[in-house]
């Protein structure tokens, strides 16, 4: 194997790994946070890529529409917040349900408002050579940006004084609060960190994909499993799954092509399910200890 | 037999109950006869999807599996049924393509069911896995325009979907029209009852059972798993029904069946209904299926938006699900129109026991 | 005879030792009390017993049989039956479809309905029949539990401190009930913190401190074990 063929291989690797983790990590937080799922997590990514989009075509420069895409995601995630998930802490149940029906509100809605599809903007240009292979280097950018997302929680959740509250809420949220931390508050910002980082990851892949309202479902199948797979933990179970998921994927994507890749990864899935009920995280966590 | 009828686990039950029933199952038997065909077929596709949404309540409601799989298994059996449809060559085989079909469905359902129950797979992730199973069924089969996918002669055509199969069809009779009319409310009233008697049975007792406290029921001898696998099946198995019926009704089934939104849609009919009762998810299923095919005539997303909206109001307001609570409310006025209060044979249970 | 055999079993959470190397045997027909202070190491030993987890080492047989891998409705299958800790009841069902659920796997028909009855009498719940299980106060929860418990009719009936929760009176009650069943050949193993009740009940005692077997023996010989007041009662409290 040649290093050209070394390279292409990470390549490939990083490519998975960069929209496992960018789908998954608003989720995996929302989740580990609060032991609820965002059914409308694809949502926001849908509105990460529109207000990219729609930045981009009003002229301001690609990086920082991405950025204001993110932040206006977030900013939506705590008025969703507020007004319909708090109420569902104790029954996480129906929060997947109200989440579903925001979801399906959302997307019919744009699709009245804003038909099918809108104008793309066209992935950035800019290729290397590596050998005979030639990649993309926004593709490469993508996996920095993964690293950076986990980088970024790991300062959050470890090193800033909003971290310690947010772990100690998520050990144990009754004595948490007797102890002074504000938790609905934790939670609020905790919603708005996963909605902000589902619209990250729409307006990280806005340039590279057909803008439609319900580009959301391209994601969740993706997001979903490597959340089943890594447990209530961000960095010791989402980032694990998504190595993991991302080797079967690609080694199946190679042979088989895509929709084999996810197939396979479902039934890997319900396999790991089977082996080890709770996640990766717990594995990894009681290890840790 | 008749014990099994009327117990516990269903709210609509004694005379007063099976008297409406027997006038609405009368004024539908006679219904065909005031109508044009055109709104005799569009009842049958109101009905067809009732299976589905019983199915749901079975597992959601009485054995606590909220499954996002039921457009799943519906595409599996609907599928099913357009290959075998063609390649038996149609005709009166079709009976056998209906029946093989709802196998396949409910064999899909045991293979998954077992990992996941088994893996102890309960509450929201049950939900998301099987939801993830849904929609990587509906990507695979919009992928499949190519004509290498093909099973013999039935081509599955991506996006576009299958098309070209017979109708159920016996001996020179297609079951279609007011035909295919009678033949869904036959199906339904036998499901209907067979599933009041099951949940009413000795493992119906078990499955409600294990939604309540699977410790305690695994602590009275019963391998919980089972009986959640036996509910799960079933539970799949109707919605695998609704999938063949829909594929011969229409002769043609495509992805968007299985995918998003129709995945939501069983979730939003027995959610607003009110899961825990079948009278209600029926009634409310109905219901909701006529209001929606009512709107889609002018917008499509319009409709979607409003069941949307309907899930949201659902958990808000009544997470029991509204028509069982307006059901509820119905009978207590009537028993204090009555004058009557809770008599002393009655349960004192939360619910007065008439819908 | 010997009706369950703990041999060598311990259990360890991370880096918690919460049961370790413990011996234990009931015979048939006794009713043996389990005791010891808070975090002796009691309730683990039961949840090791019931199967509610697997131990990480060591073996439990019941009836001479191996069930140190059986899940908890295999157990109860073989002949036991279980109380747990805090009631454990279907609370949206009514207190008659409790009953009921319990006594099915066993009985049908009229015997059935006379057994239910004859339940219902026995736990003081006769008129309470139609109510909702999660409506009974947290005392009758408890009765309720025991005689879904009793309806499997167990060799071996677990209660995981049976009257926590309990007024004196009730206790009392619980305890005459405990013997009579007792007499009618049933064998009990009771965890229990309260050592009136276990003075009322008990033949034989096993003392749990830290983990492990502190003491065990005859209740007059373990009340007399001036080490077992001093760990389990406190020196001022022994009163003989």
């Amino acid at each position: 194997m040649s290093a050209a063929d070394l390279f292409s291989f990470f390549y490939q690797f990083a490519d998975v790994f960069a929209f496992l983790i960018l789908s998954a990590s608003g989720l995996a937080i929302v989740f580990g946070m609060m032991g609820i799922i965002n059914m409308a997590h694809g949502e926001f990514i849908m509105c990460g890529a529109y207000v990219t989009v729609g930045l981009v075509n009003l002229g301001v420069p690609l990086a920082l529409a991405q950025i204001l895409a993110a932040i206006a995601a977030g900013l939506i995630g705590v008025v969703v917040e507020y007004f319909i998930v708090r109420r569902f802490y104790k029954r996480p149940l129906d929060s997947l349900l109200a989440t579903w029906g925001l979801s399906l509100i959302v997307t019919q809605s744009m699709l009245l408002i804003v038909g099918s599809s809108i104008r793309g903007i066209g992935t950035p240009e800019g290729s290397f050579a590596v050998g005979d292979y030639t990649f993309s280097t926004y593709r490469l950018v993508l996996f920095a940006c993964a690293v950076a997302v986990l980088v970024g929680l790991y300062i959050i959740f470890m090193k800033t004084r909003f971290g310690v509250l947010a772990r100690a809420t998520m050990q144990n949220a009754a004595m948490a609060k007797a102890l002074g931390a504000r938790t609905g508050r934790i939670y609020a910002i905790s919603f708005g960190i996963g909605a902000g980082l589902a619209g990250l990851c729409g307006a990280l892949y806005a340039p590279t994909m057909t803008l439609i309202p319900t580009m959301g479902a391209t994601f969740i199948v993706e997001s979903f499993v490597t959340v089943v797979v890594g447990g209530a933990n961000v960095l010791l179970g989402t980032a694990p799954a998504a190595i993991f998921l991302a080797m079967i994927r690609m080694a199946l994507n190679a042979s088989y092509g895509q929709i084999i890749g996810q197939i396979g990864m479902l039934f890997a899935v319900i396999m790991i399910i089977r082996i080890l009920p709770e996640g990766l995280s717990s594995v990894l966590v009681r290890r840790g200890r | 037999m008749l014990r099994l009828l009327d117990g516990p686990q269903t709210l609509g039950k004694g005379p007063k109950f099976w008297a409406c029933f027997l006038v609405v199952l009368v004024a539908a038997l006679i219904y065909p006869l005031f109508a044009d065909s055109y709104d005799v077929g569009n009842f049958a596709y109101f009905l067809l999807w009732i299976f589905m949404a019983l199915g749901l309540s079975l597992m959601w409601g009485y054995a606590g599996m909220l499954s996002f799989g039921q457009t799943l298994f519906f595409g599996i059996s609907g599928y099913t049924y357009g290959v075998l449809a063609i390649v038996m060559g149609g005709g009166s085989t079709t009976i056998v393509a209906l029946v093989l079909s709802v196998c396949m469905a409910m064999l899909a359902a045991a293979i998954l069911g077992y990992f996941m129950i088994w893996g102890g797979i309960s509450g929201i992730f049950f939900g998301i896995v099987t939801l993830s199973a849904t929609l990587v069924l509906a990507f695979f089969l919009g992928q499949t325009a190519g004509s290498e996918w093909h099973i013999g002669a039935a081509r599955l055509n991506g996006f576009n979907g299958m098309q070209g199969m017979d109708p159920l069809t016996v001996g020179s009779l297609d079951i279609e029209g007011s035909v295919l009319y009678y033949f869904m409310l036959v199906l339904i009233v036998v499901v209907y009852v067979a599933l009041r008697m099951f949940v009413n049975s000795s493992i119906g007792n078990v499955i409600v059972a294990t939604r309540e406290n699977p410790q305690r029921a695994e602590m009275l001898g019963y391998d919980v798993r089972k009986y959640q696998l036996l509910a799960f099946v079933i539970g799949s198995g109707l919605a695998g029904l609704s999938g063949a019926l829909y594929t011969s009704w229409g002769q043609f089934i495509t992805p968007s069946s299985i995918g998003l939104p129709a995945a939501a849609m069983p979730i939003v009919w027995v959610a607003f209904s009110g899961r825990s009762d079948l009278t209600a998810t029926l009634v409310g299923s109905f219901l909701l299926l006529f209001g929606f095919q009512t709107i889609t005539i002018y917008s499509q997303q319009a409709a979607l938006v409003l069941m949307g909206a309907l899930l949201l109001a659902t958990v808000m307001v009544a997470p029991q699900g509204f028509v069982l609570g307006v059901g509820r409310l119905i009978a207590v006025r009537w028993k204090r129109w009555r004058g009557g209060g809770v008599a002393k044979t009655e349960p004192a249970r939360l619910q007065p026991d008439e819908v | 005879m010997t009706l369950v055999e703990v041999k060598g079993v311990s259990k360890r959470f991370g880096g918690l030792t919460a049961v370790s190397g413990v011996d234990l045997t009931v015979d048939a027909g006794e009713v043996h009390c389990l005791i010891g202070p808070n975090g002796a190491g009691k309730s683990t030993l039961f949840k090791l017993i019931v199967g509610l987890y697997p131990p990480t080492q060591g073996q439990i047989l019941f009836d001479s049989v191996d069930i140190t891998q059986q899940r908890p409705f295999a157990r109860v299958q073989r002949g036991m039956s279980i109380k747990m800790q805090a009631p454990s009841v279907f609370r949206e069902l009514p207190v008659r479809q409790n009953i009921q659920i319990a006594l099915q796997g066993h009985v049908s028909g009229a015997e059935r309905d006379r057994e239910e009855e004859r339940l219902l009498t026995l736990l003081n719940l006769a008129t309470e029949g139609e109510k909702l299980a999660g409506a009974l106060s947290h005392g009758q929860q408890q009765w309720l539990e025991i005689g879904m418990a009793l309806a499997l009719r167990p060799q071996l009936l677990l209660l995981d401190e049976p009257t926590a929760g309990m007024s004196p009176e009730e206790t009392f009650r619980t305890g005459e009930l405990i013997k009579t069943f007792n007499t009618g050949g049933m064998t009990l193993l009771v965890v229990e913190h309260d050592m009136a009740f276990v003075r009322q009940i008990a033949q034989r005692v096993t003392v749990l401190h830290l983990g492990k077997i502190f003491a065990h023996g005859s209740l007059e010989a373990i009340l007399q074990d001036e080490k077992v007041a001093e760990i389990y009662l406190g020196k001022t409290h022994v009163h003989h």
